[in-house]
């Protein structure tokens, strides 16, 4: 009998995860190169039920993963020239202490030794590692659409755009940066378009959140109402044997 | 709850974000102003099932793990060099600068100032001042009995006494540079400092490779886009909307949790 309690605890504790998520997901609804996740639930079928004549075993939700939605966020202009917006399947490379990163975020500026860096100060890889170096003397930077950073006539570097076979090799590590958990080597991706003067929104769709949002509270609250009955259950059940005495 | 922080992570970044747009949209009318912009940056993730993790002995893998994240940060307020419009102004003090490069500015401190505010005077010594009455450096004196002045695209300040015809040159403004304009540090009243994030000033003359040129009779408007900062204004406040709704969905849960039976 009190198995109904437990899978209902479990559905709970997946319901909470999930609201979690969302709210990840909501409070970066306007933070450049995010991308959207939701979590994936998975039955778990345990050892069948010590209760007298039940055939069937008892199944308990459980977490699989969450599932990370690479696709395109919507491109805005911005009119800086080192914010960058990448136009399909591809990541900056960024070098931080801890190794190479990756990310969808181009929010780039320059140091104060004229290196292309990000927000947190960190260089952005050119094409076949090392730094793009720009001498703001020589006017203005153009990004062309394969990455040719360029000032003036002169070609000063490439900024390297990678992909990844499978993108679950890469894992949220903050900052908007991804972090490489497998031994899947990045490669260039030839095919993808950098915008000079855009940035990629994030794909959270707000309209999506919110319904989900409303989905997870009802289903919280009626698995709370299938505990509470089971529990009445039980009461009742005491009850009865108790008059039978 | 994780969710209840969360949430309210993502309503203090964009309560700084209406902030600073709210600062945007007061300073639209400021002489050399430039428009700032609030950056977000998702936090660290809390990983409960880690991807590629073996789930069994067979060397299968968990082929997506979990990871939960904690919400949003301003990762900084960055401040866009954008030119702003030029605008007529007829005073002959007044300075535009046309391209890259800041006036400097004698503090009383001593220390070096840098602006884009060309909204200049005389003092009674007759020295260009800002409207706070610093000197600009390298100082410029204008004689008293000049009748007029006249400031060149390369900065040579050249003024005419009264009773002569002949111009005579009695100054150079001088522009400073940094290749990270964006590392300055605004201290109000248009100024901004130097800091190790902006790399040391480079000093050169207007029309020099490089620096921009001067534009006397004219001053540079603030380049705040009315239209652009409220519609942020806009996303800010529905962004907001959307994270207290998380906070009332969190609330109900728990709320339901509690009112459970024993």
């Amino acid at each position: 009998m009190d198995n109904a309690v437990y899978v209902g605890l479990s559905r709970q504790m997946i319901l909470r995860r999930e609201l979690d998520i969302i709210a990840n997901n909501v409070a970066n609804a306007d933070t450049v190169g995010f991308k959207v996740e939701s979590l994936m639930a998975r039955t778990e079928p345990a050892a069948p039920a010590e209760t007298f004549g039940a055939p069937k075993p008892v199944k308990f939700v459980l977490d699989a993963g969450v599932a990370r939605d690479f696709g395109q966020g919507a491109l805005f202009t911005t009119g800086s020239d080192l914010d960058l917006g990448i136009e399909g399947d591809g990541f900056f490379e960024v070098t931080t202490e801890e190794g190479a990163r990756y990310t969808r975020d181009g929010r780039f500026r320059l140091d104060e030794l004229g290196r292309i860096v990000t927000q947190a100060g960190d260089p952005v890889s050119g094409d076949g590692g090392g730094e793009i170096i720009v001498n703001p003397q020589d006017g203005a930077v153009t990004i062309a659409a394969d990455g040719t950073v360029s000032q003036g006539e002169n070609a000063i570097g490439k900024i390297a755009v990678m992909r990844f076979d499978d993108l679950s090799a890469l894992e949220k590590a903050g900052d908007n940066l991804l972090r490489n958990v497998s031994n899947l080597q990045p490669e260039a991706a030839p095919d993808v378009r950098v915008r000079q003067g855009m940035l990629e929104g994030s794909n959270v769709k707000p309209i999506l959140e919110i319904t989900r949002l409303i989905e997870v509270t009802r289903a919280y609250e009626s698995v709370t109402r299938m505990m509470e009955s089971t529990a009445d259950l039980s009461r009742r059940a005491v009850e009865r044997m108790g008059r039978a005495n | 709850m994780q969710a209840l922080r969360t949430a309210a992570t993502g309503m203090s970044a964009q309560q700084l974000n209406v902030e600073v747009i709210s600062n945007n949209i007061a300073n639209m009318n400021t002489v050399g102003f430039k428009k700032q912009r609030a950056e977000f940056q998702d936090l660290l993730y809390h990983t409960i099932e880690r991807a590629g993790a073996q789930s069994s002995e067979q060397g299968t893998i968990v082929p997506a793990g979990v990871q939960i994240g904690g919400g949003v940060k301003a990762g900084s307020v960055y401040r866009i060099t954008e030119q702003g419009a030029v605008t007529n102004t007829g005073n002959p003090y007044d300075l535009a600068v046309e391209g890259r490069g800041f006036f400097q500015v004698l503090m009383p401190s001593g220390e070096t100032a840098y602006t884009r505010a060309g909204n200049f005077s005389l003092n009674a010594d007759g020295q260009l001042v800002t409207e706070d009455g610093y000197e600009i450096q390298p100082a410029i004196a204008v004689p008293n009995d000049a009748t007029s002045i006249a400031v060149s695209k390369s900065g040579q300040v050249q003024a005419i006494r009264a009773g002569q015809t002949e111009a005579e040159v009695v100054g150079q403004i001088e522009l400073a540079t940094f290749v990270n304009d964006a590392g300055l540090e605004a201290i109000g009243d248009n100024l901004l400092m130097e800091t190790a994030a902006s790399g040391p000033a480079n000093v050169g003359a207007p029309g020099a490779d490089g620096f921009g040129t001067l534009l006397q009779g004219y001053t540079e408007a603030s380049n705040v886009d009315a239209v652009t900062e409220i519609t942020a204004l806009i996303v800010a406040q529905r962004a907001y909307e959307m994270n207290s709704k998380v906070i009332s969905a969190a609330d109900e849960m728990l709320q339901a949790a509690n009112a459970v039976k024993s």
